[in-house]
């Protein structure tokens, strides 16, 4: 399970116009004495921008300067929003590459951006599209507390349990927007024999509330602890990387240890592939499968170190041609949605990140790009309409069901 | 502010944002905090006192043009800044007024596999071209410790140097020709002669050679052609403990005489740094008492040429003292040689941990003077720590190879001293900038120089450099040289000295 190096509860101090909490000021200049800032070429923000204050080094330099009595957090209001919450700077970063492990000195550059976020709106300051970001959220709120059916009408059909030592936990966004990826979930785990159940009111958890409003994800946190373990959950599926990293490192932070184990889903089908439960169909691969790379989600490769089990899984599929782009080079990606609230703040240099993506994709000559974020799919659908590059972007689960043959 | 700077410095930022357009000109604090800073430590309390007015970011020759001509009518300073990795503060204003920050001019024009070139804009940094290159199987061999975040402009200002330099050659040796905007405005190309990717001519004067190193006073690059290698099909790190510096001083000196083309570096490490490296670092703890000092040998080359030069590498080491380290540490050390050598982490004040940046001396010294510059360069910092054991605190020295394309001779010799910039006064910083006076003074009186890669504009070293390095003529001849090419002293003023040369004419 990932787990966060370096605990900093200093960062749940607030920020006051001119103020900055003395270890949060020792935080800041650890990494502005670094100096290195091997932070920026692979940051996709500076990649597109060049402009190295929407960095890592920009974000922790700028804080150091308010601690010096250069400016005040308003200043920052505008440049604080020009981060994906993506984490490749945090591995980046010397202090995590060599300071991490021995010193518990990780830089966390994700967490410090939603502390500053969420600084500016406690101190009414807000930043740009801020309300889009408040109407996202009260939409998915909107579903918590509408009818009970509303959430789990993805699994209309499949006669799911409410209740089981395992537990597949299904997100809003893919309980919504994205339906067909729980719906491949739920029915490969059944083919394999797997016996789970689902939440019938799962609570919201949206990277948008850790950017403007930590105690309605805590609460909703607790909700999903609570509800999960009343279920009888011993293990708990995660099919959305988002969630995992909310449930493995800030629920983690902010709730306490949890009662259950908490796996992402490629690492289930591994498994699953590995003792025979699941087998693929040899005899219509060839009809259904292409020359293909996988897409690393950032929270599953720079924030979670999930990497194996999806090439695995596609390594396994028949009749595919695979092409690999190591994670390492990945750190570098990013399919421009970003973590939370990116998209929605940048829309230009988020469409730019995403074609730069597909264009990768495109270069190796592929036809179909495989994802295992449902956010990565969403956003790469629309840029490959958008710009006409000609790569398909195709969920792991869509690939691995049409293997089984379970269309 | 007087009220006629205020207002010469409105109208010229309406002037800026007409040219390049209201978002890449920027008058935030933050935008321009960042960009006063670079990798050469600074007391948090001269910050301040270091911003620049305005930042812009040009995206063409044509822009950056622009910009030069509206500051000189204007008459509001110019610094150049590439990616800030330089060491001698060459992109931190000293006089305010504007940074021209090149990071947008970051695209590749040209690749040329057969006549073995690339021309590119200077905001590019030399991974993500070497990222590029790799599939033609050639690449630009700048292998500078900041080779993951430094860019092409940077590197030329500085007249940078290279780890693999040795081997292959340091920036100055690298640049074919470039386009330069001069203080004036105007845009001028130099090279060897005037063929763009000649190396080689005899045709006029070196002309190239003066917008290299300069700190950003001549001019502002904006386009270099560069001289590209065959991608070297394998490397041969070897790295050897010896149980004495002095073993490890002869040892480097019978690789200088080995012959052996491949050798691409050679790097010392003495016995205060094999300590540093023990305090955090978890391939060197383990290592075994009597480890006492180092030296590391690169070779680059094709696989024919390394597996016949591999038994001569270590007969070498083994007849001077050495014992190989063995294969993990060699390539581990050798692969994360851009990452691990500096932390703030990595501090020191009476065995606990205090947060400092790196200072990081490296001057040109030829290899018999090294034990004398090694005994003296020590006797000024441990003076120094001795006095202010909170503020101060040894991290060893490296010797590296320095001579291009040849193994022998001169080496970058550095002493890296931790700094603590949070808690810096005046009065303490003003006893670090004597120390570092008297380390180049040590440099120059062994008959070396002040730097063999960063430059000699920082405060401590500068009047060294200035006045004792370059005494015979050739910093006289700098001056004259500035002032008729920057006759408004509008580039980068205040570096080296070189105001100097307009206060000679007031004083006429």
């Amino acid at each position: 399970m990932s787990q966060q190096l370096s605990s900093k509860p200093f960062y749940d101090e607030k920020i006051e116009g001119t103020i900055i909490p003395l270890p949060l000021i020792k935080d800041c200049y650890a990494v502005f004495a670094c100096r290195h800032k091997f932070c920026r070429e692979v940051c996709p923000v500076y990649q597109d921008d060049r402009d190295e204050s929407h960095t890592s080094y920009g974000f922790h330099t700028a804080l150091l300067g308010i601690s010096q009595g250069m400016g005040e957090l308003a200043d920052i209001r505008e440049t604080i929003t020009n981060c994906l919450e993506c984490g490749a700077c945090e591995l980046r970063c010397p202090n995590t590459l060599f300071g991490g492990d021995f010193y518990g000195a990780s830089t966390t550059t994700v967490d410090l951006v939603r502390k500053v976020r969420r600084d500016l709106v406690a101190s009414e300051i807000g930043f740009e599209k801020y309300e889009e970001i408040v109407a996202t959220v009260d939409r998915y709120i909107g579903y918590f507390e509408g009818p009970e059916g509303d959430l789990t009408k993805w699994a209309d059909g499949l006669n799911l349990a409410t209740s089981g030592e395992t537990m597949l936990f299904v997100d809003y966004f893919n309980a919504f927007e994205t339906t067909d990826i729980p719906r491949n979930a739920a029915k490969i785990l059944t083919a394999a024999g797997v016996d789970f159940g689902i939440l019938p009111r799962p609570g919201a958890t949206l990277g948008e509330l850790l950017d403007i409003n930590l105690e309605t994800f805590v609460e909703m946190g607790r909700h999903n602890v609570a509800a999960l373990e009343q279920a009888g959950a011993k293990r708990v599926i995660i099919i959305n990387p988002h969630d995992y990293t909310y449930f493995t490192r800030d629920y983690t932070t902010h709730i306490g240890e949890l009662p259950f184990e908490v796996v992402f889903i490629t690492d289930v089908l591994e498994e699953l592939t590995n003792n025979g439960q699941i087998v693929f169909d040899e005899a219509t691969a060839n009809e259904v499968f292409s020359k293909v790379s996988y897409h690393d989600p950032c929270t599953l490769n720079k924030i979670c170190g999930i990497t194996e089990s999806p090439r695995s899984i596609i390594g396994k599929l028949p009749g595919v041609t695979y092409i690999d782009v190591t994670p390492v080079e990945q750190w570098s990606y990013c399919c421009g949605k970003g973590n939370a609230s990116f998209k929605t703040l940048h829309p230009d240099t988020s469409y730019k990140i995403g074609a730069k993506r597909l264009q990768a994709a495109a270069d190796l000559g592929v036809s179909q790009l495989v994802l295992a974020c449902p956010h990565c799919k969403d956003q790469l659908t629309d840029v490959g309409a958008r710009s006409g590059i000609a790569i398909e972007p195709v969920h792991i689960l869509t690939l691995v069901a049409q293997a089984m043959g379970l269309d | 502010m007087a009220v006629e700077v205020a207002e010469a410095l409105e109208a010229a930022i309406g002037e800026l944002r007409t040219a390049l357009g209201t978002e890449y000109v920027m008058t935030d604090f933050h935008q321009r905090a960042i960009r006063t800073t670079n990798t050469s430590p600074m007391g948090l309390h001269q910050w301040k006192d270091l911003l620049p007015d305005v930042v812009v970011m040009p995206a063409s020759t044509a822009q950056v043009a622009a910009v030069v001509k509206i500051a000189n009518k204007f008459l509001i300073p110019i610094t150049p800044r590439g990616a800030g990795a330089g060491l001698a503060d060459g992109a931190t204003p000293m006089k305010r007024g504007i940074i021209v920050d090149i990071k947008r001019m970051c695209d590749i024009l040209e690749i040329d596999d057969e006549d073995m070139t690339v021309t590119v804009q200077p905001g590019i940094n030399m991974q993500e071209l070497n990222k590029v290159l790799r599939p033609l199987n050639v690449w630009f061999p700048d292998d500078p410790a900041s080779y993951p975040v430094n860019v092409l402009g940077g590197r030329i200002g500085a007249g940078g140097w290279s780890l693999l330099g040795t081997g292959y050659g340091h920036v100055p040796d690298l640049v074919c020709s470039m386009e330069v905007v001069t203080p004036t405005g105007d845009i001028i190309r130099v090279g060897a002669g005037g063929g763009r990717k000649i190396r080689k001519s005899s045709v006029g004067y070196r002309l190239k050679d003066l917008f290299i190193g300069h700190q950003g006073t001549l001019g502002i690059c904006t386009e270099v052609t560069l001289d590209l290698a065959p991608r070297p099909q394998a490397q041969l790190p070897v790295f050897f403990a010896t149980r004495s510096w002095e073993d490890a001083h002869r040892m480097t000196l019978a690789f200088n005489r080995s012959g052996i083309r491949c050798l691409s570096g050679v790097v010392m490490f003495d016995e205060a740094k094999v300590e540093f490296l023990r305090r955090d670092d978890e391939a060197w703890i383990p290592l075994p008492e009597w480890v006492n000092s180092a030296v590391a040998t690169i070779c680059y080359g094709t696989s024919v040429e390394l597996e016949a030069v591999k038994s001569s590498i270590f007969d070498i080491g083994a007849a001077n003292g050495g014992v190989y380290m063995g294969q993990e540490i060699s390539e581990g050390d050798w692969a994360s040689r851009h990452d691990r050598y500096h932390l703030a982490y990595h501090g020191r004040s009476d065995g606990t941990i205090r947060l400092m940046s790196w200072s990081c001396e490296d001057a040109a010294i030829t290899w018999s003077q090294l034990p004398t510059v090694k005994r003296r360069w020590y006797e000024i910092a441990e003076a120094l720590v001795a006095k202010h054991p909170e503020h101060f605190d040894i991290w060893g020295m490296f010797m590296y190879t320095g001579n291009p394309f040849r193994p022998w001779g001169d080496f970058l010799t550095e002493i890296d001293i931790g700094v603590n910039e949070l808690e810096m006064t005046p009065e303490i910083w003003a006893d670090w900038v004597e120390a570092k006076t008297q380390i180049a003074r040590v440099s120059v009186e062994c008959g070396g120089s002040v730097s063999a890669a960063h430059g000699g504009t920082r405060e401590g070293e500068v009047d060294v450099a200035c006045y004792e390095e370059l005494k015979d003529g050739q910093f006289d001849l700098m001056k004259r040289i500035k002032k008729m090419l920057d006759p408004n002293n509008i580039m980068n003023p205040g570096k080296y000295h070189l105001d100097e040369a307009y206060e000679d004419e007031e004083t006429a």
